[in-house]
């Protein structure tokens, strides 16, 4: 029988969806144009050329290398791309990927990419085309709502203030807008600079469609130690303890 | 001058649980300030910057944060903040039943209310670098100690100040 991975633990809708998101078997729930995506990063004009950092690596003459030989360059590393960012700010609100499983998300599937998790937001640089790519996935699939997550290079902070009055996430910088057609807009490129026009990005997920995807245990819905007055730990949390006893007592080295 | 009274003064907190947008902020501060027995109040939430404070785009004017003016009590003010929350000093007891049915006609969602001790009543180290010995201590406790900007809005039965100054 093949090997299938579990990556996660546990039997709660949370942790069903921690486990999709590591596998990358997600949901594609809308489609942005790519031209759009480019837009909303600001790192180049939409069909603009990518500025490089060093020659497509044919035109290098690599060195005899084992490991050159066996694993393939990305595309924009075979290119000579520039190292590009993109970062996501996912409301604590349940919006479906939290700073962690965007992390684990890119680890995992993404060749080529160093991401960066802090406290509220979620970073991850690769060569230009490979993040575009990246975004792009992560824009399209069910690891994004629009109306809870949204791509912030500065001025980050929201994941952990409440939500705006029409379900938006908090953004001083006013990247996104709530449409009269119930429809978001992306009216500024992640660092804040208006774009020449809105962009759809498509209708929200509603509260309980939000709840349904997300990845964060919260007491107010999927709680990790289960329900108080009746606690049944999910194995979640024993995993944790688990991991936990061995980072403490002996270093982690799981056996 | 504080306004005298015969009662202890009570201090309240509102959350709601919602950022509120200018309109339904104004409409909450209407409704409070029409309950009345107010001595001081304070307006707290994420700060609105006009431009974009850091990184590539700094500088660029942010258009949706301007202009956010807001009308109370026939006074109009410009909102520099998100409303997140609100503080208030109530002259005694018997305004607190209406604060709360003011406020839960004025949201359309749920709002925490709680009453303790929000504002201090000694003067800091930052008071005093802001205002010198400060004889009015209806000020103490409105003012954000970070800000550059002093942001004081204090509302009485008497009078509306506004206090907006640069830096």
């Amino acid at each position: 029988m093949a090997y299938t991975p579990q990556f996660y633990p546990g039997s709660t809708t949370v942790g069903i969806n921690r486990r999709k998101h590591m596998s990358g078997n997600l949901e594609k729930l809308r489609d942005i144009p790519e031209a759009d995506v480019v837009a909303i990063m600001g790192h180049r004009a939409p069909g603009a050329d990518y500025s490089s950092t060093h020659p497509p690596l044919k035109e290098m003459g690599e060195p005899d290398c084992p490991i050159r030989q066996i694993v393939a360059p990305t595309a924009g590393a075979a290119a000579g791309d520039r190292v590009r960012y993109s970062q996501w700010t996912d409301s604590m609100y349940f919006a479906p990927s939290i700073p962690y499983w965007r992390s684990y998300w890119g680890a995992i599937n993404c060749k080529g990419c160093d991401p960066g998790t802090l406290s509220g937001r979620q970073i991850i640089e690769a060569r230009e085309r490979d993040i575009e790519a990246y975004t792009k996935k992560q824009y399209d699939s069910e690891m994004t709502d629009v109306a809870l997550c949204s791509m912030r290079g500065c001025t980050v902070h929201g994941h952990s203030l409440r939500l705006e009055e029409n379900g938006m996430q908090f953004d001083m910088l006013s990247r996104t807008e709530m449409g009269k057609d119930g429809n978001v807009y992306a009216t500024k490129d992640q660092v804040g600079i208006p774009l020449d026009r809105k962009i759809n990005l498509g209708k929200p997920m509603t509260e309980a469609e939000a709840k349904k995807r997300t990845t964060i245990f919260r007491v107010d819905g999927v709680p990790m130690c289960g329900k108080v007055g009746a606690r049944k730990y999910d194995e979640a949390v024993d995993a944790l303890h688990h991991m936990w006893e061995l980072r403490s007592k002996w270093g982690f080295r799981p056996e | 001058m504080v306004t005298e009274s015969d009662t202890e003064s009570i201090e309240v907190e509102i959350v709601p649980n919602r950022f509120l947008m200018p309109a339904t902020a104004q409409k909450l501060l209407n409704a409070v300030y029409e309950n009345g027995g107010i001595i001081r109040i304070m307006i707290q939430g994420p700060n609105l910057p006009r431009n974009v404070p850091y990184g590539p785009g700094r500088g660029t004017p942010i258009e949706e944060n301007r202009d956010l003016l807001i009308e109370v009590g026939g006074q109009a003010f410009e909102l520099c903040v998100k409303v997140g929350r609100i503080r208030l000093e109530l002259e005694s007891e018997k305004y607190f039943d209406g604060l709360k049915a003011a406020c839960e006609r004025a949201l359309p969602f749920s709002v925490h209310i709680k009453r303790g001790k929000f504002f201090h009543t000694r003067s800091t180290i930052t008071d005093y670098a802001k205002f010198g010995k400060v004889e009015d201590t209806r000020v103490l406790g409105l003012i954000d100690p970070k800000a550059k900007r002093d942001r004081l809005a204090v509302l009485s039965e008497e009078r509306v100040t506004i206090d907006d100054e640069e830096r």
